[in-house]
C-alpha cells in the first residue's frame, strides 16, 4: 500500500510538472482553423520557418469555430487574428455577425473576383468541385447524367447517396437557388427526394458507401476520392465531373479572414497574402489536391484543369448568408432525414 | 456527537450545493437560449418529434441489451472458472476505448472492397452487406461499444460481495442459477441499474456512430442546426436535458430505496464451475471481443500497414498528444473523484436533499452531447469576470471534462462509499478522533475499489472525448483524439489509424496500471 502510495504520488507530481512547463513561447499570430492539421499543419509551419512570425493554432469544425468566435467577440474577447474555413457558410455567418475586418484591396486582388467576398471580407485560399462519385465496378462512365438536374429522373431511384446536413452540399444548393431561382432549386430537392436517396453525415461517408455498393452514385467534393485512392489504391470509385456551367459542377471555395479585432495587424496580412503566394498554392495544388485559387496558379497534374467560367459568375458571397433558407428548403423537400 | 455533525452539516450542504450548481449550469444556459432565442416553438416541437422518439427508442433498447450483456460477462469473468478469465477481464473493456466514431468508421469501412471484413465474408461464400444503416446495425454497434459502463461497476460490485451466504446456500443445495437469482443478483442490482442508466444517457447524447450508420436522432439534429438554425438546436438540447432529468430522477428515487448488504467482502467465493457451458461462454466472450473490438481494428491495422510501408506516416508527431492525452485524463480523473465524492458522501451517509439532487444533476448532465456542454462552458467562462481568464486553459478544459463525465464516476464512488458500513464508521470514530486521518487509512482503503473503478471509467472517457477538447483546449494543445478526428475528416486514413491505435494503447495501458492490475482492485 505505501509502496503504492509513493508509487502513485511520483506519478502525480510528475504529471503536474509536466502540465505547468508545457506553457509554450508567446504565439504573433492565433489562427482559428476549420482546416485540419494534415491539410494546412505543414504549410503553416513553413510560413513560421520563412518569415519568423510564430503561429498558434486551434483547429475543429468550421460551424464550431465560427460560433465560437462569434461568443469570443460578443464577451469582448479578441485574441484571435485569423480565421481559415472550410466552408463559405461559416465564413458567411461570421460575416453576417459583424466579426471580420476588411481586407485591403492590393490582398484581395489576388484571386479572380468570383471567387472572393463582395464586401471584401475574405478571399477564397482554395476550391473544391462538386461532382458525381460513382461505383466503377457497378457503372460505366458513358452511362453517366451531364447535369446534375438528369439525377431527378426515376431510374435513379435508391442508387443515390447525399449528405443534405453537410455543410458543402448547402452551398451547392444555395448556388443553385442563385443560378437557377428557389423555384427550379425546389423543384429540384422535390425531385431528388422523390428518387428516395440515402443520406449521409459527409462527404466520405458517401464515397466509403459508394465504394461498398450501398448506393451506385453520390454527389460529394472531388477532393476526397483522390484522398481515398492514396489510402485505398483499389477502390471502386471515380469521380464524373458534370458538364461546364452545370450547378452539379460548382466550385467549394475554402476561405481566409482576418477577425475585427486584428483589422490592421500586419502579421495576419502577411499570412493570407503568403497563403495565396505561389509556394503555397503549389501546395494545396499538389498536396490535397485541390484547385489553388490565386491569380496564375495551376492545378495538380492529375486532375482536370478548370476555368472560373465553369461555374458560372456565383456570387460567393451570397452562400452564407442565405443559408438559413436553404437548410429549410433542404427539409421541407423532405430531405434531411 | 450530534451536535458536531449538525455543526457542520451547514457548510458541507453548501458545499454540494455549489457542485450541483455547476453540473447544471450547462443545461440551465441552453434552456434559456432556447426560451429566449425566439422561433416556433410549436412547429420546432413538430420538427423534434420523431427524432426524438428515436432517441429514446435507442436508449430503451441499448441500455436493455447492454445490462443483459454486461451483467452476464461481469458474472462469467469474476464468479466462474471460465478459461482466461483475467485476459478476457481486460480485453472485454476495451470496446469503450475507441471513440464510437472510430469504431464505427473502422467497421464501415471494413465491409467495402477490399475491405478485411468484406474479405472474411467472401471466403465464406456469402455476398458482404452493402447496406449497413438504420436501427438495428446502430443498436448492434453501440452495445458492443457500451456494455463495459455495466461490466464494469458489477464487476467492482460482485468481487466485493461476501462469500458467506452464497456458501450457505451452496451448502443448502441451491444451483448457482439459483444462487445467482435469489443472493447475487438482489446485492448487485444497484450497479446494474446505475451502469444501464449511464448508457441510457450516453445513447441519448450518442453522435459519431448514429449519424455514420444514418439513424436520425436528437443529437443529429443539434449538430445539423447548431449555426444554421440555432433555435432548433437549443431546443433539441433542452429537450434531450428536460427529458435526462426526470429519468435520472425517477430512476434514483426508485432504487434508491432498495435496500442492500453492501458491507465489503471477506474474501472470494468460491468460483462457480462452468463445465459443459465454458464453451458457450467462450463464444460469447469471443464474438463481444470480436466484433467489439477486433473488426474495428482490422480496419485500423490495414490502413496503418499501408501507411506505413509507403512512409506517409510519421511516428515521432505522436508523442506530444500520447503525453497530453494520458496527462490531461489522470488529472481529470483525479479531480472528477475529488468533486464527486462529498456528493455521494452526502447523498448515501447523510441522506440530504442537497446531496441527492447533486447526485441526479451529475448524472442527468451525460445526456447533454459534449458539443452542447462545451459551447456552453465557453460561453459561461467568457462572460463571468474573473472566470474568463480561465477560458482556453487547462483548468476549464478539465472543469468541462468533470462536468460532462462526473456522472460515470459516480455511481462507482457510490458504491465505495456504501462499502463503509454504519458500524465500522461508528468504530473508527472511537479508536481515531482525527477525521482526516480517519478517512486517509480507514475509509477511502474501504472505498477504494469504488473510487479505481470510478477514475477508471473517466480516464476511458477522456481519453477519446472529441468536441470539448477541440474548443476548450489551450490554443495548440493537441490530443490523440483530436488528432484523430482531423485525419478522419479529410480522409487521411493512414493517420488516423495510427492515431487510433495509439490512444487504444494509451487507453489500455492507463486502465491496466490503474484499474486491473491484479492487486489494485483485489486485495482489501
Amino acid at each position: 500500500m505505501n509502496r503504492r502510495l509513493t508509487l502513485s504520488s511520483a506519478l502525480l507530481i510528475s504529471l503536474v510538472a509536466l502540465g505547468s512547463s508545457c506553457g509554450e513561447d508567446e504565439a504573433d499570430l492565433t489562427i482559428y482553423s476549420g482546416r485540419t492539421d494534415d491539410l494546412i499543419g505543414p504549410i503553416l509551419d513553413d510560413f513560421s520557418k520563412e518569415t519568423g512570425i510564430k503561429v498558434e493554432v486551434k483547429y475543429g469544425q468550421s460551424a464550431d469555430l465560427a460560433l465560437l468566435l462569434d461568443e469570443e467577440a460578443e464577451a469582448g474577447r479578441d485574441n484571435v487574428d485569423v480565421f481559415i474555413s472550410q466552408s463559405p457558410g461559416a465564413m458567411g455567418y461570421l460575416e453576417d455577425r459583424g466579426r471580420l475586418a476588411t481586407l485591403p484591396s492590393n490582398v484581395l486582388e489576388l484571386v479572380p473576383t468570383e471567387v472572393r467576398d463582395d464586401e471584401e471580407r475574405w478571399v477564397g485560399l482554395t476550391g473544391r468541385q462538386r461532382v458525381l462519385v460513382y461505383n466503377s465496378d457497378l457503372l460505366d462512365a458513358e452511362s453517366l447524367p451531364s447535369s446534375v438536374f438528369d439525377l431527378t429522373d426515376p431510374e435513379w431511384k435508391g442508387r443515390i447517396g447525399v449528405a443534405p446536413g453537410n455543410g458543402s452540399f448547402q452551398d451547392f444548393v444555395t448556388a443553385m437557388r442563385i443560378t437557377e431561382g428557389d423555384d427550379a432549386t425546389i423543384a429540384f430537392l422535390e425531385g431528388l427526394a422523390a428518387n428516395d436517396p440515402v443520406t449521409y453525415e459527409n462527404n466520405n461517408a458517401i464515397v466509403e458507401a459508394v465504394a461498398r455498393g450501398e448506393v451506385e452514385v453520390g454527389l460529394v467534393n472531388h477532393y476526397y476520392n483522390y484522398r481515398r485512392l492514396v489510402e485505398v489504391p483499389d477502390s471502386p470509385t471515380a469521380n464524373h465531373v458534370f458538364d461546364e456551367g452545370d450547378p452539379g459542377a460548382l466550385l467549394i471555395i475554402t476561405g481566409i479572414a482576418i477577425l475585427e479585432g486584428a483589422d490592421g495587424n500586419e502579421d495576419a496580412l502577411k499570412l493570407v497574402e503568403w497563403l495565396l503566394g505561389v509556394e503555397a498554392q503549389k501546395y494545396f495544388a499538389d498536396e490535397t489536391f485541390e484547385y489553388p485559387l490565386a491569380i496564375g496558379s495551376t492545378p495538380s497534374s492529375g486532375i482536370p484543369s478548370i476555368t472560373f467560367a465553369d461555374v458560372g459568375g456565383i456570387d460567393f458571397s451570397d452562400l452564407g448568408a442565405g443559408l438559413q433558407r436553404t437548410r429549410e428548403m433542404i427539409t421541407e423537400a423532405g430531405l434531411a432525414g | 456527537m450530534t451536535s458536531r455533525a449538525e455543526a457542520g452539516r451547514f457548510p458541507r450542504q453548501l458545499g454540494v450545493v455549489a457542485i450541483a450548481a455547476l453540473f447544471v449550469a450547462p443545461g440551465l444556459l441552453v434552456v434559456w437560449r432556447a426560451a429566449t432565442f425566439g422561433g416556433s416553438a410549436a412547429d420546432t416541437l413538430a420538427e423534434l418529434r420523431e427524432p426524438a422518439l428515436r432517441s429514446l427508442q435507442l436508449a430503451l433498447l441499448v441500455s436493455l441489451s447492454a445490462a443483459i450483456l454486461g451483467t452476464t460477462l461481469a458474472w462469467l469473468t469474476t464468479c466462474t472458472d471460465l478459461p482466461g478469465r483475467r485476459v478476457w477481464r481486460v480485453l472485454l473493456v476495451l470496446p469503450i476505448a475507441l471513440p464510437s466514431f472510430v469504431g464505427t468508421t473502422a467497421i464501415l469501412a471494413g465491409f467495402t472492397p477490399g475491405g478485411f471484413l468484406a474479405s472474411i465474408w467472401e471466403a465464406l461464400g456469402a455476398e458482404p452487406p452493402r447496406r449497413i444503416r438504420g436501427l438495428f446495425p446502430a443498436w448492434l454497434l453501440l452495445t458492443l461499444f457500451s456494455y463495459p459502463f455495466v461490466l464494469l461497476p458489477v464487476s467492482a460490485r460482485l468481487r466485493a460481495l461476501r462469500a458467506s451466504l452464497d456458501e450457505s446456500a451452496q451448502l443448502l443445495g441451491a444451483s448457482a442459477i439459483e444462487r445467482f437469482v435469489r443472493i447475487t443478483f438482489p446485492q448487485i442490482r444497484a450497479a446494474i441499474v446505475g451502469g444501464t442508466l449511464i448508457v441510457a444517457l450516453y445513447m441519448l447524447s450518442e453522435f459519431g456512430a448514429v449519424q455514420l450508420l444514418g439513424f436520425d436522432t436528437l443529437t443529429r439534429v443539434i449538430y445539423a442546426t447548431r449555426q444554421v438554425d440555432r433555435a432548433t438546436s437549443f431546443m433539441a438540447a433542452a429537450m434531450l436535458f428536460a427529458a435526462s432529468l426526470a429519468v435520472v430522477a425517477a430512476v434514483r428515487a426508485g432504487y434508491g430505496r432498495v435496500a442492500t448488504d453492501v458491507r465489503a467482502g471477506t474474501g472470494p467465493a468460491r468460483l462457480v464451475r462452468l463445465g459443459w457451458a465454458a464453451p458457450f461462454a467462450l463464444l460469447v466472450c469471443v464474438g463481444v471481443v470480436a466484433v467489439g473490438i477486433g473488426a474495428p481494428l482490422s480496419s485500423l491495422i490495414t490502413w496503418a500497414a499501408r501507411g506505413i510501408r509507403e512512409g506517409r506516416v510519421s511516428l515521432g508527431d505522436l508523442l506530444t498528444p500520447i503525453q497530453n492525452t494520458a496527462q490531461v485524463a489522470v488529472l481529470t480523473a483525479i479531480v472528477t473523484l475529488l468533486v464527486v465524492l462529498p456528493v455521494a458522501i452526502s447523498a448515501i451517509r447523510h441522506r440530504d436533499v442537497a446531496g441527492r439532487a447533486a447526485s441526479v444533476a451529475i448524472v442527468a448532465g451525460f445526456a447533454l452531447p459534449a458539443i452542447v456542454i462545451a459551447l456552453s462552458i465557453a460561453v459561461l467562462a467568457l462572460n463571468t469576470p474573473t472566470l474568463n481568464r480561465l477560458y482556453q486553459t487547462m483548468p476549464l478544459l478539465i472543469v468541462a471534462y468533470v462536468v460532462h463525465f462526473g456522472s460515470q464516476a459516480l455511481g462507482s464512488v457510490e458504491q465505495g462509499v456504501r462499502a463503509v458500513s454504519p458500524a465500522v464508521l461508528d468504530s473508527s470514530r472511537l479508536i481515531e478522533p482525527s477525521w482526516w486521518r480517519r478517512l486517509l487509512r480507514i475509509e477511502l482503503p474501504l472505498m477504494r475499489n469504488g473510487l479505481v473503478a470510478g477514475g477508471g471509467l473517466v480516464v476511458l472517457a477522456v481519453v477519446k472525448e472529441l468536441p470539448a477538447t477541440l474548443l476548450l483546449a489551450p490554443i495548440g494543445f493537441r490530443t490523440l483524439s483530436t488528432d484523430v478526428w482531423a485525419s478522419f475528416e479529410e480522409g487521411f486514413l493512414a493517420n488516423a489509424a495510427v492515431g487510433s491505435l495509439a490512444l487504444l494503447a494509451v487507453s489500455g495501458t492507463l486502465s491496466w496500471l490503474l484499474v486491473f492490475r491484479d492487486g489494485v482492485t483485489r486485495d482489501l
